[in-house]
Parts: C-alpha cells; sequence; structure tokens
C-alpha cells in the first residue's frame, strides 16, 4: 500500500466556514439592494457574482475531493481543529469573552481601569492564579503608561471614566 | 520647475535649520506609525493646534517629517508581531513575519528601515525631478482608468494566496462585499449595514485591520510560549549586531528591487486616493511575478519584504504632487496638510515654487533631512526592537488586545468600532486556522469602497452603460496590462515547463 492510500482524508468543514459566511452575507447583502437603481446596484452585482461563482468552485472542487477520498466532511474533529485541543481551546473562548467584555465596560469605567482590569484577568488566564504579583505589575504599568501617554500627553481620545476624571480635577 | 543645484543645496542646508522641529516629529511619527489606530492623520490632526500656531513652513516640515517617520515605523510591528502599523504596511507582514518567527527579526528590521530610507531618498529626489511630469498623471486618470488601477489591486487577491487560488478568491471576494458596506456617495441607499447607522459611512477601516492582523494573531499566539519559533528562539538568542549588518547588506545587494518598487509606490502614490497599500501590494505582486523564485514568497523571502516596504515609502513624496501642484491630495495626511496650508493662506498651483520655495520645495527637503536622520536614529534600534519576540504570549496577548482595541476606537471616537474590531478578530482568526488570507479580506475591505465609488462615477456619466469601461484609450491600455499581469504567471509557467520537456535527458 502506498502513502497516499494510507493518509487520512482531511476534514474540511472548518474550511467551510468562511464560505458559508460569505455566501450567507451576499445574500443579505443582495436583498438590501433590490430598491436602489441600477447604476447603484451594478458593481455590488458584478462583485457579488464573482464571489458566488469562487464558492461554486470551492464546493465543486470540495465534492471532487470528498469522492477521490482525499477529503471528509465531518463534525467529529472540527472542533479541535478550529480551536485547538484543551485547555487551549477554554482559554481562547475564555479570552474572547474577555474581550468582549473590555470593550462593554471600557464606555462607563474608562481606559485607565477597564485596561487594568483586563491586561491581569488575561494575564492570570492564559497563565495562573500563581501568577497574579506579575500579572499585577504588568497590567498597572500598561494602564499608568497608557494614561500618561496617550491621555496625558498627546490627548488621544480614549474612553474615559472615574479614574480619568479624577485625575483630570487634581491635575 | 525644477531648481538649479545650487537652489536645491541652500533649500537643503536652510530645511536642516529646522533640526529642532523635525527631530521631535520623526520621533513621534515612528512610534504613532507603529501603533495601529494612530496614524500620522490622527496626529497631526490630534496636534492640530500647535500646527496652527506655527509658521507654514514650520509648519509644514513638522507635518512631513511626522508623515515621512510614520510610514517606516508602520512596519515595525507588521514585522515583529504581524500587526501593520497602518494599512500601507499590511503586505510587509507577507514575508517580515515568517523572517521574524524564524529567529531573524533584527536582520528584517534592517531589510525594512534601509529599504525604506533609500527608496524615501530615490523617490524625493525623483520627485523634485519629475515634478512637471508626474503632476500629469492626476490629469489624465477618470474613474474608467481607475476602476483598472483598483482592479489591479484586486488581481493581487490569488497572488498573495498562492497555495489556494480558490480560497485567495473567496476571502478578497468577500473582502470586497465588507467593503460594500454603507450608503453609496450618489444616491446615499445604505446597504447590507445590518441597520447599524455606524456603519452607514462604510467599515472602518482601522478595526477592520487592528481585528484581521492583531485580535486573531492574538488568539492564535496563546498556544506558544514565545512569538518564535523553537529554532528562532536559539537563533535570538545567539544574535548580536551581526544580523543588523547582514539586514543592510542584503537590501544593498538586491538595488535594483529597491529603485523600481520605489518609484512604483511614487507613481501610485501620485494618484489621488489610491494609498499606499495598493502601491504595497501591488509592488509585492509584481516583484514575485519578475522573480525567478516565486514559490520563496510569503517564506521569509528577502525581495519579498523589501518590495512592499520600497513602495510604501515612496508613497510618500508621491502624496504631495497633486496636492503643491492642483491642490488635490493624495492621501488623508497630505489632505490635512491641504487644511493647515489653506488656514495660513497659501494658494496651490505651480506658482507656489516660487512664491513659497521654503513650502514647496521645502516639503521634499524636508522628507530628505528625515530619512537621513532616520537611517541613523533608527537602524541602531534593530536589536532591541527584536527582543519583543521574546515577551511571553502570556502577557503579549492580553496587552496587544487591550490596546489595538483601543486604537480602533481613536479615529472615530466610537465604542462601536471596538465591536467592529472584535467581529473581524472572530473572522480573522477562522481564517487563518482554515488557510484563508486575512491580508486578502483587508484588500478588500480597503478596494470595496473605492471600486465602487469610480464604478459609480463612470456608470452615471455613461446613465448605466457598462461599454464605459472600455471608452477611454489610457484605460484600454491599462486593461491589456491587467490582462498580461494575469496571464504572464501562467504562460512563464508553460514555457518553463516546456523548455524542461526539450531539454536532453541524462542518460545516467
Amino acid at each position: 500500500m502506498n502513502n497516499e492510500s494510507q493518509q487520512k482524508p482531511r476534514n474540511i468543514l472548518p474550511d467551510c466556514i468562511i464560505p458559508a459566511m460569505a455566501f450567507a452575507f451576499t445574500v443579505y447583502y443582495l436583498t438590501t439592494i433590490t430598491e436602489v437603481p441600477w447604476i447603484s446596484q451594478a458593481s455590488a452585482i458584478v462583485v457579488s457574482g464573482l464571489l458566488l461563482l469562487s464558492i461554486l468552485a470551492f464546493v465543486i472542487r470540495s465534492v471532487w475531493r470528498i469522492r477521490q477520498h482525499q477529503e471528509t466532511l465531518q463534525l467529529k474533529g472540527a472542533f479541535h481543529h478550529l480551536l485547538g485541543y484543551a485547555p487551549i481551546s477554554l482559554k481562547r473562548v475564555a479570552l474572547l469573552l474577555l474581550a468582549i467584555a473590555y470593550v462593554w465596560l471600557i464606555d462607563s469605567l474608562g481606559f485607565t481601569l477597564t485596561t487594568f482590569i483586563f491586561v491581569f484577568l488575561g494575564i492570570v488566564l492564559l497563565s495562573s492564579l500563581s501568577n497574579w504579583k506579575n500579572a499585577l505589575i504588568v497590567s498597572l504599568s500598561c494602564s499608568i503608561i497608557g494614561y500618561i501617554v496617550f491621555i496625558y500627553f498627546f490627548k488621544t481620545r480614549f474612553p474615559t471614566g472615574p479614574i480619568e476624571d479624577w485625575l483630570k480635577g487634581i491635575m | 520647475m525644477i531648481p538649479e543645484f545650487s537652489v536645491f543645496l541652500q533649500l537643503f542646508v536652510d530645511t536642516l535649520g529646522f533640526w529642532w522641529i523635525i527631530i521631535p516629529a520623526t520621533i513621534l511619527g515612528v512610534v504613532v506609525g507603529a501603533i495601529p489606530g494612530f496614524s500620522a492623520a490622527n496626529t497631526i490632526i490630534i496636534l492640530l493646534p500647535i500646527t496652527l500656531a506655527m509658521e507654514p513652513a514650520t509648519g509644514m516640515m513638522f507635518m512631513v517629517a511626522l508623515y515621512t517617520s510614520s510610514r517606516l515605523g508602520a512596519g515595525i510591528p507588521a514585522i515583529l508581531v504581524n500587526i501593520p502599523g497602518t494599512a500601507g504596511a499590511a503586505a510587509t507582514p507577507l514575508d517580515g513575519y515568517p523572517m521574524a518567527i524564524s529567529g531573524r527579526s533584527q536582520q528584517a528590521l534592517a531589510i525594512s528601515f534601509t529599504s525604506s530610507v533609500a527608496a524615501g531618498l530615490i523617490t524625493t529626489v525623483a520627485a523634485i525631478l519629475l515634478i512637471p511630469w508626474l503632476s500629469q498623471v492626476a490629469f489624465h486618470l477618470h474613474s474608467v482608468e481607475m476602476i483598472v488601477v483598483m482592479l489591479f489591486g484586486i488581481s493581487l487577491i490569488a497572488t498573495i494566496s498562492a497555495e489556494d487560488k480558490i480560497k485567495g478568491l473567496i476571502a478578497g471576494f468577500f473582502g470586497l462585499m465588507i467593503g460594500y458596506i454603507g450608503a453609496d456617495v450618489v444616491y446615499e441607499a445604505p446597504r447590507g449595514s445590518f441597520g447599524f447607522l455606524e456603519l452607514y459611512d462604510k467599515v472602518p477601516l482601522i478595526p477592520a485591520l487592528v481585528g484581521l492582523f492583531a485580535i486573531s494573531e492574538a488568539f492564535v499566539v496563546i498556544e506558544r510560549s514565545t512569538i518564535l519559533s523553537k529554532e528562532g528562539e536559539i537563533d535570538q538568542q545567539e544574535a548580536g549586531w551581526g544580523p543588523t549588518f547582514e539586514g543592510i547588506r542584503d537590501t544593498l545587494i538586491h538595488w535594483k528591487e529597491v529603485i523600481w518598487t520605489s518609484l512604483l509606490g511614487l507613481v501610485i502614490g501620485v494618484i489621488p486616493g489610491a494609498g499606499a497599500a495598493i502601491a504595497s501590494f501591488v509592488a509585492y505582486q509584481q516583484s514575485r511575478l519578475m522573480s525567478k523564485t516565486p514559490e520563496l514568497y510569503g517564506t521569509g523571502h528577502i525581495p519579498g519584504l523589501i518590495a512592499p516596504e520600497s513602495a510604501n515609502n515612496g508613497v510618500t513624496s508621491g502624496t504631495l504632487i497633486p496636492l503643491l501642484i492642483i491642490g488635490v491630495p493624495g492621501g488623508a495626511t497630505a489632505a490635512i496638510m491641504a487644511v493647515v496650508l489653506e488656514y495660513h493662506g497659501v494658494n496651490f498651483g505651480p506658482d507656489l515654487f516660487d512664491t513659497e520655495p521654503m513650502i514647496a520645495y521645502g516639503s521634499f527637503t524636508a522628507m530628505l533631512v528625515t530619512y537621513v536622520l532616520l537611517g541613523f536614529m533608527i537602524l541602531p534600534l534593530t536589536r532591541y526592537f527584536s527582543h519583543v519576540m521574546v515577551v511571553p504570549t502570556v502577557y503579549m496577548a492580553p496587552i496587544l488586545i487591550a490596546f489595538t482595541l483601543v486604537g480602533s476606537f481613536v479615529p472615530r471616537a466610537y465604542v462601536f468600532d471596538m465591536g467592529v474590531a472584535i467581529i473581524f478578530g472572530i473572522i480573522g482568526y477562522i481564517a487563518r486556522r482554515t488557510g484563508y488570507h486575512v491580508a486578502a479580506i483587508l484588500i478588500g475591505v480597503i478596494l470595496g469602497p473605492l471600486l465602487e465609488n469610480y464604478f459609480l462615477r463612470a456608470l452615471r456619466i455613461s446613465q448605466g452603460d457598462l461599454g464605459v469601461l472600455f471608452s477611454s484609450n489610457i484605460g484600454n491600455v491599462l486593461w491589456l496590462l491587467l490582462l498580461l499581469s494575469l496571464v504572464a504567471p501562467g504562460l512563464k509557467r508553460f514555457f518553463k515547463q516546456s523548455k524542461s520537456k526539450n531539454m536532453p535527458t541524462n542518460p545516467d
């Protein structure tokens, strides 16, 4: 038996996510241009046509390869391929949730406090709770340096909150 | 309009007298260029009260030095952490980052800096000498010609994704569709915006860049202890000053590459709206097309780093030409410069070179001085910048996410844009894990609105007739060139194969 026939077919289910997203978005987009004049539709119709053709080519190629047993399409293993094995997969999901919380809180808590909390929790999450001292030093340094450089010196439009308001009052 | 050498020398010496404003602007430019979201344009806007208070020539020196050095600074995070500081450096990680992962970050930085400085000096001198001719470029390129220029940009999608062209095309066209989100410029009809008012003005570019490159990269790298590969860690530890000199030598060996890609950047820079992102990707594609070893591109190949960096810096002087000659800025930063100069009552046009030589020619001599300064200031720092590579990912990932997310807030001050960055981060992460190139998506997002605008204008002029696309002589020549650049790789491969078939086989 040669090496080729011994090779396990590659699971392409994760590879289908981007084409599926692109297809869904294109269909949605086309529904939003039905009422606009032709001139405004033309360019989008050309590009969406090219995208749909590319997706069709991907589908035809995948079907052919699945028939040739070079590729397979199954749920098993797809999650691990995309997110990695535990504990990395769990850390990735937790970090994403932390990032969403960061965006959600920054408008009310401001850059300095939210960055401190996010960086501290992020480091502890990715290393361990025993690393809390280093996490504290790094997160404190980041938020203080960030405040001094961007808000105090460059007057950058960063989201402000209680810490920034308090510091503005005393400086 | 071309100054005599003695006049030019005098202007150069006079510009050196502005060292007190050029040096701080240069340092600031490198810093803001290296931070995604903090472009030169944003920084100049933030510092407008200072710039407006200066004399026009001094203000122009400050803005030009900041703008020039920010172009160079944008390449630093692109090489070290796969995050371009600006869209102009989006092609830099294609070969710069693989070099860094393999422990050659110091060499890659030296190549980037040397080619940037050399390209900046070459194109600034070329710009001064070619001003009368380059200023005509903007006059001859209308919407039809610009559509072909944009399609040149889109043809890069397949080049970048050489491993799997179908995936590359899906990623690129998906990016284009995302770029079409929002209201069109003619009818202002909102399309594909999911009902979000914040998307009526198109998808913001900085959050897209931050998400596709920075956020997704942060999620990918956490499975490694540092960004470096195992072999890279050893090479990095053993590195002294050698890689810096090696990088300088590598760039000088590829001097032809530096010259032609920087001149390409200069010409593209002259076209209003085209910008550094298109220039760097076009240079990358053309470099790969002409290379004898195109298969090495994307693996940490030196010409693959030189081409986009040279073109990116070549654009800098190009964007000033239409501004100074016809008052049409070539890019966002040039537009802000126009606002500042107009505030001071400066009238643009060919006469400016006679009435205000310190502003007109001085802008270019300020660039020369900045690039000379950068050469001395930044090359010795390559060894220290490269230490970023050994920072453990447990610290780097949260810091990257926090600062780049805030960077995506800065241009429009919308928290919504930070959410957009996270969405793009998720798309970018899935794309990276499944073999779709994030750069192809980004090219689409950048080119989408531009392509659509020119398409709309052309169709409006022709009252909806698609035949207008082939109605201009310059446009038709560009169509032919586009066709040639698309079929050339295939033809090259065909001739190579038939040549090897015809070769006599060795009887042994």
